[in-house]
């Protein structure tokens, strides 16, 4: 089910208002809330107190895909709410990002087996995704990880350090 | 008054609720038959979660399905893991030695002090007060840290083995639960001045969302939502087991059969568990935390057996079917939210929209839980 | 305690004739019809194997007797032919629980309903049939309910490839 949407090239390119833009798109990112399984609940975490998403731009969390424009894929598709899914996509506006968390979103996770008849096996195989978060499910600072990463696709450089494993 | 009024008055629309909704705690869609801001029918549809455990359970060995065991009812992944295992070693005749029992009994009361946080920040996030979850999920992380610190994970626990547990809790994991329930005890009286007695919840709560016992009889619903009806009925009490029947604690009931009452036998639950930890941690004893012998290919005999364990949102039953190869015959998850649902159609008949997701709420559903 | 009680009621019932096994298939042993069990061994107080027509009277007097719908589910017995719907009940007072257990032939998986007597059995039958492909007669809504809408298969029969 892959969609290809030609995107026409813009006539004329203003440079640094792009990077104004993409700056602001990037510390402003507006998720829609979509938990679908276990990862919604580690989005939940990392979105209340200790995480904090909010110190990233990405506090406000709007159920409605009119309003949002990254949507946070938390969980394994299942063939019944795949239609569901793509609907939701298709109404976000653009510019629209779309971040895969955990292993379901990615490629199936655990319940990818063979004969298995109930889930699509990754978010990709419905609409295209910019950003990866493996885990089952990825602890919140991965999450935080991803958002960044995203945000570094969005505005060309990466505005925090990087944490070197020690 | 004419009769073309009137049939406009009679008209009823149908109102999608899902499967994408912030109040839904997870996918689920109901089919909403609306008189205004009345619900004439509401038809739960589920299965968007639908992730084939019961088909897993058939085509993999019993001990590859352990990591399926967490992932039903995430919040509180050691119940099902508990049944789970409760399960094959009442089939297969393992005997599990006291120490692991009694880390059982402790890492799934402190599960259940998780879940019940993390409910009580959504049921209020339902309602419209978002700060709750905010402090609920404070303490939630605590305890996530200790249960990280002894099981490896935060969310989707894996812990039990047949036989025992898989690692020994520590000295450290011993300190830290004690200093977290003086902690939470010190902290119950903030929830009660700040959630309880809050005059708006007591008024989106109180009388709200009927079930009587009768109700909760014919659908099969436990937990709290039975004991919310005046019925005494928990697991841990009325089918004592692993060590739950050498600790002093009681069952809270309160026969008011609204939300307000399903909501205090949750606070209250909660303040049993705490007790239940402490004692366990008073009386732990020494000695080996898996049974000897246990074979790593388990085959147990053919027949099938039940076993069921009280979850923090109800009774969590696993019937099991051998034909002695090593995988099961037949895995039969009985998920306590999927009974507890099913009575919201009934439940909910003639209520205004906002009371009956208060009522959806105090039910306290996890989708993939009703799904599997 | 029930269970004797109960057991001199189901034993009339049980009494009347268990289906006849279908040619071709394997020979198993005589179901024992009522059966009491240890708890502590299998979860159970009481295993009871009914004929399929006779589960209404089964749960009329499991709902007689107070008792609380725990499960409903099925098993695929593919060598013997058969498919199995095993009903759960468990009492909230005593914690006694109660197995009953009906066969039917796979060919023709058919059974009557018991959603007017315990309104939860409603969702289970519905599942069961989703698994299994059993037909619960006199089911007011015997439509998928975890598989898709327009699901035809049937998952958690033996014979079932996706």
């Amino acid at each position: 089910m892959e969609k290809q949407v030609e995107v026409p090239p813009g006539l004329i390119h203003f440079a640094m208002l792009d990077d104004v833009l993409n700056m602001a798109r990037a510390n402003s990112l507006w998720p829609m809330t979509f938990g679908l399984a276990c990862c919604a609940i580690e989005m939940m975490a990392t979105g209340a107190s200790r995480f904090d998403m909010a110190r990233f731009g990405c506090e406000v969390f709007r159920p409605s895909p009119r309003q949002s424009d990254l949507m946070i894929v938390c969980g394994t598709i299942s063939r019944k709410m795949a239609p569901a899914v793509v609907t939701l996509y298709d109404q976000m506006p653009e510019p629209k990002w779309v971040l895969a968390m955990g292993n379901c979103a990615i490629s199936g996770g655990p319940f990818k087996f063979p004969g298995q008849y109930g889930i699509v096996e990754g978010a990709d195989k419905l609409f295209p995704v910019d950003v990866y978060v493996p885990g089952c499910p990825p602890r919140p600072e991965a999450l935080i990880e991803g958002i960044l990463k995203l945000e570094e696709k969005l505005r060309g450089k990466r505005c925090f350090p990087t944490v070197e494993a020690q | 008054m004419s009769t073309d009024a009137q049939s406009v008055l009679n008209e009823t629309f149908v109102l999608n609720l899902g499967p994408q909704h912030p109040a839904t705690h997870g996918v689920l869609r109901i089919k909403l038959t609306m008189d205004g801001e009345y619900i004439v029918d509401a038809d739960p549809v589920i299965g968007y979660g639908h992730r084939m455990h019961e088909k897993m359970g058939e085509n993999r060995s019993y001990a590859k399905f352990l990591p399926n065991a967490g992932r039903m009812d995430y919040v509180a992944a050691l119940f099902n893991g508990h049944g789970y295992v409760g399960a094959i070693e009442r089939l297969a005749g393992i005997t599990v030695p006291e120490r692991a029992e009694y880390i059982r009994v402790i890492t799934s009361e402190l599960n259940r002090l998780s879940s019940h946080l993390l409910w009580l920040g959504a049921f209020l996030v339902d309602l419209g007060g978002f700060t709750p979850l905010l402090y609920c999920f404070d303490d939630r992380e605590q305890i996530l840290d200790l249960l990280e610190s002894v099981t490896g994970a935060r969310l989707t626990f894996c812990y039990y083995r047949f036989g025992g547990v898989c690692n020994d809790i520590d000295d450290d994991f011993v300190a830290g639960s004690r200093k977290f329930i003086a902690r939470l005890r010190s902290r119950m009286p903030m929830y009660d001045a700040f959630v309880t007695k809050n005059i708006i919840f007591r008024k989106r709560a109180e009388g709200i969302g009927p079930i009587s016992a009768e109700q909760c009889r014919k659908y099969g619903a436990t937990g709290p939502v039975i004991r919310g009806s005046g019925i005494a009925y928990d697991v841990r009490k009325v089918e004592p087991y692993s060590v739950y029947s050498k600790f002093n604690f009681d069952i809270p009931v309160f026969p008011e059969c609204d939300c307000m009452a399903r909501y205090k036998v949750r606070v209250e639950e909660m303040v049993q568990s705490m007790r239940i930890i402490e004692q366990a941690l008073d009386s732990l004893p020494t000695g080996p935390v898996m049974a000897e012998k246990v074979p790593r290919t388990l085959k147990p005999a053919k027949g099938d057996c039940y076993f069921n364990v009280e979850s923090a949102r109800g009774s969590f039953g696993v019937r099991v079917v051998s034909d002695g190869s090593e995988n099961a015959y037949r895995l039969k998850l009985r998920s306590p939210c999927f009974s507890n649902m099913s009575l919201f159609r009934e439940c909910s008949e003639g209520m205004l929209l906002p009371d009956a997701l208060a009522l959806l709420g105090s039910l306290d559903l996890v989708i993939p839980d009703i799904d599997r | 305690m029930k269970i004797p009680a109960l057991k001199s009621k189901f034993e009339a019932i049980a009494a009347r004739g268990a289906p006849a096994p279908v040619a071709g298939a394997e020979a198993t042993a005589p179901i024992p019809l009522v059966l009491d069990t240890p708890h502590a061994n299998k979860g159970i107080d009481l295993d009871v194997t009914v004929p399929a027509e006779r589960v209404v009277d089964a749960a009329k007097i499991m709902d007689d007797a107070k008792f609380m719908i725990e499960a409903i589910t099925g098993v695929d017995w593919l060598a013997e032919h058969q498919l199995e719907v095993v009903y759960d009940f468990t009492h909230v007072e005593s914690g006694e629980r109660v197995a009953i257990r009906a066969r039917i032939p796979r060919d023709k998986p058919e059974l009557p309903t018991i959603s007017h007597i315990y309104g939860g059995a409603n969702w289970h039958e519905r599942e069961t049939h989703d698994f299994f492909g059993i037909i619960f007669t006199g089911h007011p809504q015997l439509i998928p309910l975890l598989l898709p809408e327009d699901a035809k298969f049937h998952p958690l029969r033996k014979d079932f490839t996706a």
